[in-house]
């Protein structure tokens, strides 16, 4: 089966992708899988932006997790602005965030992976035979959207989380409709896992894979952190210090303290997750799991769609549970939170009073403070790996406000040498580790900005595994290679939203 | 008659068009059921790129390959449909149009080359080749693709709203942002079509679904400007999804 490109390579950050493998003389010389950071420039777009408009900005990096940015942005902007918000509205975030996992996966499992395991190239041509296979996935897809639709306004890019809270809380009639749909839906999660759990994994990739993922809250299964980073290798992280994780720039200055990804590429994802904390699953999803009878941890990188299986009928329970909290306090209609006028030098929150001459000038010094910025190239390097604030934050570790924690620690300003605030939030998205850090000045416009995705921290290990597979395959026809190369492409779920099937395979023999 | 060939294609985007194509679970079986989708990348692997009576084309054009697949889109097809506000209007990517890219370059990648060759401004599809229906959004609007689709399945262009946002606000009765709270709302000047979503949720419209015709950009901005906004503010919300938009010198 010839597979061409049929979109140009070149795009976003979970844009399109390419592998090129060359093989000469029975041996593997180049493996390259081409996943270029998207030239959308979304840090240098939202630069200037007030503090209020740069989630809604943001979150449109990914249509398939968007939920995932929104979120995230939110969070790091009130942690940079010290923004307080209800235990109301950190649940409401869990669950749209619960139904953008629902959504992605299943599409992902039914829609993208499935159709390779069974020898199909799509799930349309699946329908015949699987029909029901098709249809249940489609039913927990709309599930998954309509949980983001009633809680943001619409399945992608939904505007109604705001940083504070919500544009309007939804109704408790609601709620309950969803809960009754997540509840006659549950089996049909269930029965993912089995489904995925009947699958042929082989093991073309099977190495010595080091995992991240946010340490959750009592190591509780969850999607939100509870301020470290956890690496299987035992080692732990402060958020704070995430470029040790995930900037490859580290590397090349790496000293001892970052010895264990030193050169070594990671993976993060439903796998690690799974991997790292699958003890603090809740009991429906531990028991479908149990059944499988599946080894943890693996270190087969295809077991990633089973992981994901595993965190449909998690994410399902979770959101019934989220919601049975929600419907305990109300939920009340609320206000998003304000951000107190006093940080702000212009002492508005959105706009500047009245255009009096002195205020007047004002926002031109907002965008000098950007441009000063923008003059230093290197200070993204500074900030992320050497920068002398960086210990002083990680004390104020554990006050992270993740949304299905506590948060609940006092305010917290932390002022740039007296320029402004900068925000880190984490959270853990569909395919990984996802990282929002922003810098605001004293007006609350973003002056800088860094956004980790979770398919460029896997980017390596990706190629890696390619490498492996290929390895493992030498023998096999060259359709056949292409094959198992995409399926370990896909196995990631890169965030192509397109998956793979935007991925160009060029064996070249000599 | 032989169904009609369909090809759906993504530019430079998030994506986020074609998954609402994806989200149609309902239809979306009977919609494949009722043409011969020759490509749609996003959804299966054996695409044939040879002609399609509809291409449905999302994303700006950012790259020269963006340009090079788009003009080779339209030569192969009938009609093309321009599909969100990045196709029609540059979106967001196009809002960087204002900086020099190689500040663009220096300040997301730490680098001035032009690393991925896109060192131009950013278009939507309509400044390329010819754009024969346009459905903004972003993401567009299930229930307005889907008539989209219906309509040209009976060979008739869809009829979509062309007044503004505040139209659908005022339907809904909803307590005016901009008049009564001063907040910046870019409902006057923006295409209705979503149900003047965001107002409903108590929160300002954005301009995501792209100007109206003629959008009287000047009255919003002299308005707000009235009420302590400055210029750097309103230019970036007016144009954070269609470059294009004038605003005055004036003032």
């Amino acid at each position: 089966m010839t597979r061409a490109l049929v979109v140009p390579e070149i795009s976003r950050v979970e844009g399109h992708g390419r592998i090129r493998v060359e093989i000469s003389d029975g041996k593997v010389t180049e493996v390259k899988l081409g996943i270029f950071e998207g030239p959308r420039f979304f840090e240098a777009v939202a630069r200037g932006r007030r503090y209020d408009e740069v989630p809604e900005i943001m979150c449109r990096i990914c249509a398939i997790c968007s939920a995932g940015h929104k979120v995230t942005s939110i969070l790091a902007v009130e942690d940079a602005l010290g923004i307080q918000v209800s235990r109301q509205t950190e649940l409401l975030r869990e669950l749209y965030f619960l139904g953008m996992m629902i959504e992605s996966h299943s599409l992902h499992l039914y829609f993208l992976a499935l159709p390779d395991y069974l020898g199909y190239t799509s799930a349309i041509e699946l329908v015949p035979k699987y029909a029901d296979k098709v249809q249940q996935g489609l039913h927990l897809k709309r599930l998954g959207n309509r949980i983001q639709e009633r809680i943001s306004g619409r399945p992608i890019h939904g505007p109604n989380a705001v940083v504070g809270g919500f544009g309007k809380v939804p109704e408790a009639s609601e709620l309950v409709e969803l809960k009754e749909e997540l509840k006659e839906l549950l089996p049909a999660a269930e029965d993912t896992v089995h489904l995925f759990a009947k699958l042929d994994y082989p093991e073309f990739t099977k190495a010595f894979t080091v995992f991240f993922a946010l340490r959750p809250k009592d190591d509780k299964f969850s999607f939100f952190g509870n301020g470290s980073i956890a690496c299987s290798s035992g080692d732990e992280i402060p958020l704070e210090r995430y470029d040790v994780v995930c900037d490859e720039r580290v590397l090349d200055y790496s000293t001892a303290k970052h010895s264990y990804s030193r050169g070594d590429p990671f993976m993060v994802g439903a796998l690690a997750r799974v991997n790292l904390f699958h003890k603090g699953l809740t009991p429906v999803a531990a028991s479908a799991l149990k059944k499988t009878g599946w080894k943890l941890p693996s270190n087969n990188t295809l077991h990633n769609n089973l992981a994901q299986a595993v965190e449909l009928v998690y994410s399902v329970e979770r959101a019934i549970d989220v919601i049975d909290q929600l419907l305990e306090i109300g939920p009340v209609p609320e206000k998003p939170v304000k951000v107190d006028p006093a940080i702000f030098e212009e002492g508005c929150s959105s706009r500047v009073k009245p255009a009096s001459g002195k205020n007047a000038k004002k926002p031109e010094d907002g965008v000098q403070t950007a441009e000063k910025a923008e003059n230093k190239p290197n200070e993204k390097k500074v900030v992320q790996g050497d920068d002398p604030k960086a210990p002083e934050m990680n004390s104020t570790e554990g006050s992270k406000p993740g949304a299905g924690g506590s948060g609940n620690a006092g305010p917290k300003l932390v002022d740039i040498d007296g320029e402004g605030y900068r925000g880190i939030a984490a959270t853990e998205v569909p395919r990984g580790t996802l990282y929002h850090d922003y810098k605001f000045d004293k007006n609350g416009r973003l002056v800088w900005a860094n956004v980790v995705t979770p398919t460029a921290q896997n980017a390596a290990n990706i190629e890696r595994d390619l490498r492996a597979c290929a390895l493992n395959t030498i023998h096999r026809e060259d359709d056949e290679i292409k094959l198992y190369l995409e399926m370990v492409a896909r196995a990631y779920d890169p965030c192509i939203s397109c998956s793979a099937h935007l991925v160009d395979l060029v064996v070249k023999r000599s | 008659m032989s169904k009609p060939r369909v090809g759906i294609f993504g530019l430079t985007s998030c994506a986020g068009d074609q998954l609402a194509i994806l989200n149609c679970e309902d239809e979306l079986l009977d919609i494949i059921g009722a043409v011969d989708l020759k490509s749609f990348v996003m959804a299966q692997s054996d695409n044939e790129e040879k002609e399609f009576d509809v291409a449905f084309v999302e994303g700006a054009v950012v790259t020269e390959e963006n340009e090079e697949k788009l003009r080779e889109v339209r030569e192969k097809s009938a009609i093309l449909v321009a599909i969100g506000t990045c196709a029609c209007w540059g979106g967001i990517p196009a809002s960087a149009n204002g900086i020099e890219r190689v500040e663009l370059y220096r300040q997301v990648y730490d680098t001035e080359e032009d690393y991925f060759k896109c060192g131009r401004t950013v278009l939507p599809l309509k400044e390329i080749v010819r754009v024969d229906l346009s459905v903004p959004g972003c993401p567009i609007e299930k229930d307005q693709i889907i008539a989209a689709v219906g309509s040209l399945l009976h060979g008739v262009s869809p009829v979509l709203p062309t007044y503004a946002v505040c139209t659908e606000c005022r339907f809904k009765e909803n307590r005016c942002l901009l008049v009564k709270d001063d907040l910046l709302c870019c409902g006057p000047i923006t295409l209705a079509g979503c149900g003047a979503r965001c107002p409903s949720h108590g929160l300002p419209c954005k301009g995501c679904r792209g100007p109206v015709e003629e959008p009287n950009a000047a009255s919003e901005f002299d308005i707000l400007k009235e009420k302590g906004y400055t210029r750097h503010d309103l230019e970036k919300a007016f144009r954070t999804f269609a470059y294009s938009i004038e605003i005055p010198e004036r003032a």
